[in-house]
């Protein structure tokens, strides 16, 4: 397995910039997800790491090998994409084991490592079927399997689970998961979904605009968000916001009055619908706009003087639209970001 | 409404049994001439075979003429060098066009397809002086198989090229981006990937060139003379000052036919399917 050093890797197509120059220390055997909106380059990203495209700026290290110009196929990366790119012509047996052809690798033992691979993902039943023949999980299987049977220094995976039906996804998910733990391989994944990220990563590379705004843990990512782009793409529902003034230590905003800030001038208050217990004598005020009842909680939305803010609250809770609710938020879970910059104030 | 059904049924099958007999009429015809003697030939005309008069010796004698043998070997040839080598060619040029960043790319592909629009005639005498003038030694590009070969490429190459770009471009990306990252080189993504997908299109390419090959009339006339000769320019020595010989001209048209009729017969069904590749999406 591969240790992954991104060094001002940047791409540009003429003018126009795609990926700004980032860093980034991928370790040996870690399980690194790259998580943004579409269109924000994570995908860019991980193409250049498997070599699909060309690196413009910095330099790309797999150990103490650099890569940066190297073919795809002297890179010994495995990718499984979105689509699968299973090869159509050809059995699982023989898709399994095609880069194992093309490296020359003798017939009998060609044979063994299909088998042990496909043991691997419970696809030893289908080896003489076609990709045609088979469900959108087992082909999904099929092109892990590929990656697996290398034995490749890093593995990429390009949303691979985006052409799954949601109960499959989840089923997916934990079986990558396993696959990486227990091989202990690099991985790098790119997703748009929070939640696979979330569930999946050691660290997570949160990436907007074609560049990095966050790089952490799960934990760091959704409790200590370094920007509002952060704190509202990460969770469900998103992180409320409420803006408002501060001077002297105090946050003034529309249904929030005298709250202990840090900072002062145009600040964004952030706080997450879980963190909050309603109360008569609560600091936080707003209107009943909307009650939605999930079965385990019950999310209000709130008016808060023209902004919208989500509470989860017991699943019984049924206020009254268009009453007025108090609300506490539990102490250390307000966050502050700088209105204009978006930057978090601390 | 089943009488309606049955009614449509009817007309549609009477009309394409007139299509039938309108296009195989002459080729029927063609045939019982074939099969008459010389002396029947001119007798009283009749669309059934007279099996007490039928006779093969049209076709045993134009079968034992060296001339005759000659002139099929160098249409196989001919016609089948012409189609393979188009079919490689105008398979890596589509590749190319398909999947690398060519400067220029919609305008070469419009400029290649334009080669194609202009009527051949035009291209003679250039092509007959071009031809004469390329010698080798005692070898000269006139009159000699390779010259043909190169010559229907040239008008080939436009139309196999436009039928294939088509059906590579309908093979996604990401398989040869996988196969590159398998650790495949282009030269073997070609060869294991796009190869095998583009087969059914491949097919129809190498079918329909090698049909235009063997069924062209007017290269084949003026630039070759005795060695180079193909069967449809064989055809016209039949027709000679001392009268027509039309017994055995039908013949060696017959026998002109039915190679490319097989084939056809053969492969129609890829044809339908390769012609379509990639219209729809799947």
């Amino acid at each position: 397995m591969s240790r992954v050093t991104l060094a001002g890797v940047g791409k540009s197509y003429g003018a126009l910039t795609v990926l700004k120059p980032l860093d980034l220390d991928i370790a040996d055997g870690e399980f690194v997800v790259l998580l943004g909106p579409s269109g924000c380059g994570k995908s860019t990203t991980m193409r250049m790491i498997a070599g699909l495209e060309e690196i413009t700026t910095g330099t790309l290290r797999f150990d103490d090998r650099d890569v940066t110009v190297l073919h795809p196929r002297d890179r010994n990366v495995a990718m499984v994409f979105q689509s699968y790119a299973l090869y159509p012509h050809m059995t699982v047996a023989e898709n399994i084991g095609y880069p194992l052809k093309i490296a020359k690798v003798a017939k009998e033992e060609r044979a063994k490592q299909v088998d042990a691979a496909a043991k691997k993902v419970d696809l030893t039943p289908y080896l003489a079927r076609y990709p045609r023949d088979l469900s959108g999980g087992q082909r999904q299987r099929v092109a892990l399997a590929r990656a697996l049977v290398r034995s490749p220094g890093v593995f990429l995976l390009d949303e691979p689970l985006s052409n799954l039906d949601a109960k499959l996804r989840v089923a997916m998910r934990a079986e990558i998961k396993h696959l990486q733990r227990t091989l202990g391989v690099t991985m790098i994944y790119v997703t748009h979904d929070q939640i696979e990220a979330m569930t999946l990563a050691d660290r997570v590379v949160l990436l907007n605009d074609g560049q990095i705004q966050q790089v952490g843990t799960p934990d760091e990512i959704y409790d200590d968000p370094q920007n509002i782009f952060v704190a509202g793409f990460i969770g469900s529902p998103p992180m409320n916001f409420v803006q408002g003034q501060a001077s002297g230590g105090r946050f003034d905003g529309p249904g929030v009055s005298s709250l202990a800030c840090p900072g002062s001038g145009a600040l964004t208050l952030g706080f997450r619908a879980e963190d909050t217990r309603i109360s008569d004598q609560g600091q936080f005020s707003g209107r009943v706009f909307e009650v939605e009842p999930t079965g385990e909680s019950t999310y209000v939305v709130l008016d808060m003087g023209g902004q919208r803010a989500n509470l989860r609250c017991d699943k019984k809770f049924r206020p009254a639209l268009g009453s007025e609710l108090r609300f506490d938020v539990g102490a250390g879970q307000c966050l502050f970001f700088d209105t204009t910059t978006g930057n978090r104030v601390r | 409404m089943k009488r309606g059904l049955f009614q449509s049924t009817a007309v549609t099958l009477i009309f394409w049994l007139c299509m039938s007999a309108l296009t195989l009429l002459p080729v029927w015809w063609m045939f019982l001439v074939s099969v008459k003697s010389r002396a029947d030939l001119f007798g009283k005309p009749s669309f059934l075979v007279d099996t007490a008069k039928m006779t093969w010796a049209n076709y045993a004698e134009v079968l034992s003429n060296p001339s005759f043998q000659k002139y099929m070997i160098n249409s196989l040839i001919i016609a089948t060098s012409n189609a393979v080598l188009v079919s490689v060619l105008a398979l890596l040029a589509a590749y190319a066009m398909s999947r690398f960043r060519l400067v220029g790319r919609d305008n070469i592909f419009f400029w290649v397809l334009t080669n194609r629009m202009a009527p051949p005639a035009v291209f003679l005498l250039p092509l007959f002086l071009m031809f004469t003038a390329v010698k080798i030694g005692d070898w000269s590009l006139f009159d000699s198989r390779i010259g043909l070969i190169l010559l229907y490429c040239v008008f080939n190459l436009p139309f196999a090229f436009w039928l294939l770009q088509g059906i590579v471009d309908a093979i996604p990306k990401e398989l040869d981006e996988a196969a590159y990252v398998d650790g495949a080189s282009t030269f073997t993504v070609l060869r294991t990937v796009i190869f095998p997908l583009a087969r059914p299109g491949l097919a129809v390419t190498g079918i329909l060139t090698w049909v235009f090959a063997w069924n062209e009339y007017l290269f084949a006339s003026t630039l070759t003379s005795v060695e180079a000769r193909t069967i449809t320019t064989g055809l016209a020595e039949f027709v000679t000052v001392t009268g027509t010989n039309w017994g055995q001209l039908a013949a060696v048209a017959m026998l002109t036919l039915a190679p490319a009729a097989l084939v056809l017969a053969l492969v129609q069904r890829h044809i339908v399917a390769g012609l379509t590749f990639g219209a729809v999406k799947g």
